[in-house]
């Protein structure tokens, strides 16, 4: 059911667009003729511990495509996607050059990796390359490397459902603990949500220690040692960024030792691996984080509850958040598309005037309602609660599902994240 | 001369090429210039020296992240600065880490050249203030010769006046590893390798050759990484991972270990199959090891071996 | 109590890791080749390991059977040794440098190999493998099949010593390694001596893999990971040396469990540059002797 496009044969020389037109003896002009489709590149993780968050943005992606396409396309033009793989910084970026100048894709969707896609943002923005980034995007990084960006446009800041983690356990766990660990890759993010739970704990008056922190790799996956030596620590609440396959394997090891009969986890990326985290080794009472799509959330939109029944019996597994990313950008990207259509009175609009309508809108997503600021970075509805072990899955469910916006757990445009951290009022 | 016809032929196709071809595939011809620039470095170490190092990436790393630290995080656009201090910076390091390398013989450099890389690697994980750890750093397009040429695309930029400043200092340094390769240091450094003692003997000082050697292979290897970083635009720490070191000995390989056109036939060939492959299937490093076991049995002077066979002329 | 945590730990990666090593020494000991896909092989019998399991239980076998399947599937796995020698064998006569240059085209047709059988994610062991429980005292907790493996290492070190000691096989295997014409004329045929090793050091990187897997997760980033820790090894404790092999695994895995426990900023350095100092002390490790 793939429409993902088989990668054709290269044209080396100039002149010899690709298209079929030009095939036919036709002149040969860019793709603005209204048959051909609009081309979409897809960077997706497909290797690796980080495998299963891009297959699920994948999966999502071509859904949401088939779907458009079911509907008629954008302004009646169907949607190809040309997918390309995202591993690290450099390699993206080759192939997000070779998607722009040889695929000639009107947009560049995807990237879930900080690591990737902070870098890659001032090169794609050099290419005047139209990028909308399922994830990856912090509050922090972002203000050095896209100060005002034109072309490139960033998911929901990530450290969201840090805060969003430190809100709940400011309401629902506070004077329960007094020693805190922390075990995460080492990497900015981690880094940042880190500190930024900590400064939470100290504005909402939680006095709780440091007894550990342990900074594992991204290739690491056992956690034999890491888990020794937080027990050795005894610290009553956990606080755990990490969010691909090292996420079960920690919580197997931890399982395993009994760390888990003492401390409470914390699992802030817990949504990326929830179909993973099976019921025996995530024991209630978890607080785990669902980021912008939780799949059982009760009253789901319509979209989200046809979308996880086909994605529930299709692939046998749950979805988690980097669908709801995917679907987003598909979504923002063809109503900004439309848009841009409809002020040119159906002439079709140039990758400047895409971007540019793209700018304030507003769309159904699974999550609920959701917009791109003018700023360029998204705002969407963030999921979160205690696990339960209560339902007929294989996999934990929330027993209450917390749900925030966006636009309370992400820094106003322009201002400076820890400064803000310091002096906006929660709802605590 | 064969050389100078070949030389010849291989400038008019490279003068030609942002004319004729497309930008995405004249973007390949600046990766082959850098490549082959840090291919020169290595095949000098380990083409004429014979000495493996399985740590070299780091050097070109080394190059990377100098541009992306003078650039991004200092402020300083000059690109002539960035080569200076790339090359610099890298011979220096190299000048330490092969007075430690050079006494040790094929096996043992290998092992410790790749301990040393991966100490880099880690270096670039945990200076994260520098280095912007798992992040990598993001290289903006530095100037040339003072112009910035912000007024056109980056693909402009690149298949413009980057491309000429990349092809002037690939022929330079060229030229120069040529002369190297021809002087009595070079010939020196191969005696040294076909028979250490009997060199040893003769009076030359073996380990200080192998020593020059390094470095020099160093500061090859640094400039050939600058480039390929404004070219991509980014430098990230899996750069210098001890498997890019055996890459890029595999694209040596592949082009004709100890040949003087082996970097540029290797680079080439590279870019060009790298491309075609990673398009067309997903499991393309399978192709490249069979590839490398294929050449190391059957065509141990690469590619450039093959054509000099075809043209049925030289060994 | 608590440190005896971090001691278990430290000495179980000191046991794994010796095992991987320990295939790579002994290869390097007679053959004077260092053999880059002991990481590779290692990735293999993890992948195969975990698949065998998994095929046994849904036959309906008991979770109990899981340490005899994995010792037997990293014993089946380490068969492909026979086809890397093989290829390996037309290199013999070759330098150094291109017997390695093999040994890594082997990485990377392996990484692919293992990407096409089993996927690109990485690959966990089924739910909870407790299946031998848990044993402990106050706050000293630790999975009896950890306690297993640890045994199970031992064990190898020791039969692998009893063989090169002990037995005439072993005998013939350590003649070769000091002169091979010699042996060869004296009627050996190091054609099957050299063949037997290196399949005895794939299997003992297999099985490694395979006893490893259900603590933690095969992947394709394995192979290159392993090799990066096994290096560390081999260059502390001395090339080609048994004893390196295992005081180095101490060294290495014990460095690293320890470090993560009271200095985490310094972990992943801390074992190179430890490298490096003990190759400042004794240049070609521990135990090792130098290559001429």
């Amino acid at each position: 059911m793939t429409i993902a496009k088989k990668i054709a044969r290269r044209d080396v020389l100039k002149g010899m667009g690709g298209t079929i037109a030009t095939m036919a003896g036709a002149v040969a002009m860019p793709a603005i003729a209204q048959n051909a489709p609009v081309k979409i590149g897809i960077l997706a993780s497909r290797a690796g511990t980080a495998a299963y968050i891009g297959e699920n943005g994948l999966r999502a992606a071509e859904w949401t495509a088939s779907r458009i396409n079911a509907t008629g396309g954008i302004g009646g033009r169907k949607v190809e996607l040309v997918v390309e793989e995202e591993t690290n910084a450099r390699e993206t970026l080759e192939r997000a050059r070779r998607l722009v100048l040889q695929e000639k894709v009107d947009c560049i969707q995807g990237v879930y990796s900080t690591g990737v896609s902070l870098p890659m943002a001032p090169t794609l923005e050099d290419m005047q390359a139209l990028t909308i980034f399922w994830d990856g995007t912090t509050q922090d990084g972002v203000k050095e490397t896209m100060p005002s960006p034109r072309y490139v446009f960033k998911s929901t800041d990530n450290e969201c459902e840090a805060v969003m983690a430190s809100l709940l356990v400011a309401k629902h766990l506070k004077g329960k603990f007094k020693r805190i660990a922390a075990v995460s890759p080492d990497y900015t993010y981690g880094r940042n949500v880190w500190t930024a739970f900590k400064a939470l704990n100290k504005k909402f008056g939680i006095e709780a220690e440091v007894v550990a922190e342990q900074w594992s790799s991204f290739t690491q996956l056992d956690f034999t040692s890491n888990v020794a030596a937080l027990k050795a620590a005894k610290p009553d609440l956990i606080f755990c960024v990490l969010g691909n396959a090292d996420l079960p394997i920690f919580m197997r090891a931890a399982t395993s030792a009994g760390l888990t009969d003492t401390a409470r986890f914390v699992l802030v990326q817990a949504g990326h691996q929830h179909g993973q985290l099976k019921k025996p080794f995530t024991p209630e009472g978890t607080l785990l984080c669902y980021n912008t799509m939780y799949f059982a959330r009760p009253d789901p939109s319509t979209i989200q509850k046809e979308f996880v029944e086909y994605y529930m019996d299709r692939f046998k597994d749950y979805p988690h958040w980097e669908c709801e990313r995917a679907y987003f950008s598909m979504m923002t990207y063809k109503a900004g598309v439309e848009k841009a259509l409809a002020a040119k009175g159906g002439r079709w609009p140039g990758t400047d005037e895409v971007a540019s309508s793209m700018e304030g809108i507003e769309i159904e997503s699974f999550g609920g309602p959701a917009r791109m600021r003018k700023d360029h970075v998204a705002e969407e509805v963030f999921y979160g609660g205690f696990a339960s072990h209560d339902n007929s899955y294989d996999v934990c469910t929330l027993a209450n599902s917390y749900s925030f916006e966006a636009s309370v757990l992400q820094k106003p445009s322009g201002a400076d994240f820890w400064k803000w951290l310091e002096t906006a009022n929660f709802p605590v | 001369m064969k050389n100078i016809l070949l030389i010849g032929l291989f400038v008019a196709t490279v003068l030609c090429s942002p004319f004729v071809v497309s930008p995405y595939y004249a973007t390949l011809v600046i990766t082959m210039f850098g490549y082959s620039i840090a291919l020169m470095g290595l095949n000098l170490l380990f083409g004429y020296g014979g000495l493996l190092s399985l740590g070299h990436a780091m050097f070109m790393a080394i190059g990377a992240y100098t541009v992306g630290v003078l650039g991004s995080k200092m402020g300083i656009n000059s690109f002539e600065v960035h080569l200076l201090a790339a090359a610099s910076v890298s011979g220096l390091i190299a000048a330490v880490l092969g007075a430690l390398c050079a006494r040790y013989t094929t096996i043992y450099f290998s092992m410790l050249t790749l301990a040393f890389g991966m100490i880099f690697h880690s270096f670039l994980f945990k200076f994260y203030n520098l280095t912007g750890g798992e992040t990598g750093i993001s290289v903006a397009r530095p100037s040339l010769f003072g112009h910035a040429f912000s007024e056109i695309s980056k693909t402009r930029f690149l298949t413009g006046p980057f491309y000429w400043y990349s092809l002037v200092l690939f022929l330079v340094l060229f030229a120069l590893m040529a002369l190297i390769v021809k002087s009595p240091f070079g010939q020196a450094l191969r005696a040294a390798r076909d028979n250490p003692q009997k060199t040893e003997f003769l009076g030359v000082p073996v380990l200080r050759v192998r020593y020059v050697a390094f470095v020099v292979s160093a500061v090859y290897c640094a400039i050939g990484g600058a480039i390929l970083a404004v070219s991509i635009g980014a430098a990230d720490p899996e750069l210098a991972f001890w498997t890019q070191s055996g890459n890029i000995v595999f694209i040596l390989v592949l082009g004709g270990l100890g040949q003087l056109f082996g970097p540029l036939v290797g680079s080439a060939t590279f870019a060009l199959l790298q491309d075609f492959l990673m398009a067309n299937t997903q499991y393309w490093r399978f192709a490249f090891g069979a590839l490398l076991a294929i050449i190391i049995v059957v065509a141990p002077r690469g590619v450039v071996g093959l054509l000099a066979r075809g043209f049925g002329g030289r060994r | 109590m608590a440190f005896a945590n971090v001691l278990f730990a430290a000495i179980f990666s000191a046991a794994v890791l010796f095992l991987v090593t320990a295939g790579l020494q002994l290869v390097f000991g007679v053959q004077r080749i260092v053999n880059l896909t002991a990481g590779s092989v290692y990735a293999l019998g993890a992948y195969f390991g975990a698949s065998a399991f998994d095929w046994v239980v849904v036959r309906g076998g008991s979770p109990l059977l899981l340490l005899p399947v994995l010792a037997i599937a990293g014993l089946l796995a380490g068969q492909i040794g026979f086809v890397i020698e093989r290829v390996l064998r037309l290199v013999y006569e070759r330098d150094e440098a291109f017997q390695l240059l093999m040994t890594f085209a082997f990485v990377l047709m392996l990484q692919d190999f293992l990407r096409a059988i089993w996927g690109a994610q990485p690959r966990i062991m089924g739910d909870l493998p407790d299946v031998y429980g848990a044993l402990g005292i106050g706050e000293f907790r630790f999975p009896v099949y950890n306690a297993v493996v640890i045994l199970c290492s031992l064990s190898i070190g020791l039969l692998l010593w009893w063989f090169v000691e002990g037995t005439r096989l072993g005998h013939i295997v350590r003649a070769t390694a000091e002169n091979k014409a010699m042996s060869e004329a004296m009627g050996v045929d190091t054609k099957k001596v050299t063949t037997l090793i290196f399949v005895l050091g794939s299997v003992l990187g297999t099985v490694g893999g395979a006893l490893v897997i259900p603590t933690t997760a095969a992947s394709l980033e394995m192979p290159s990971a392993l090799i990066v820790e096994a290096f560390a090894v081999v260059v502390i404790g001395g090339l080609g040396s048994m004893r390196g092999a295992l005081f180095g695994a101490v060294i290495v895995g014990g460095m690293r469990a320890i470090a993560l426990s009271y200095f985490p900023e310094m972990e992943i350095m801390a074992i190179y540059l430890v490298v490096v100092a003990v190759l400042f002390a004794r240049p070609y490790g521990l135990f090792g002797k130098a290559v001429s």
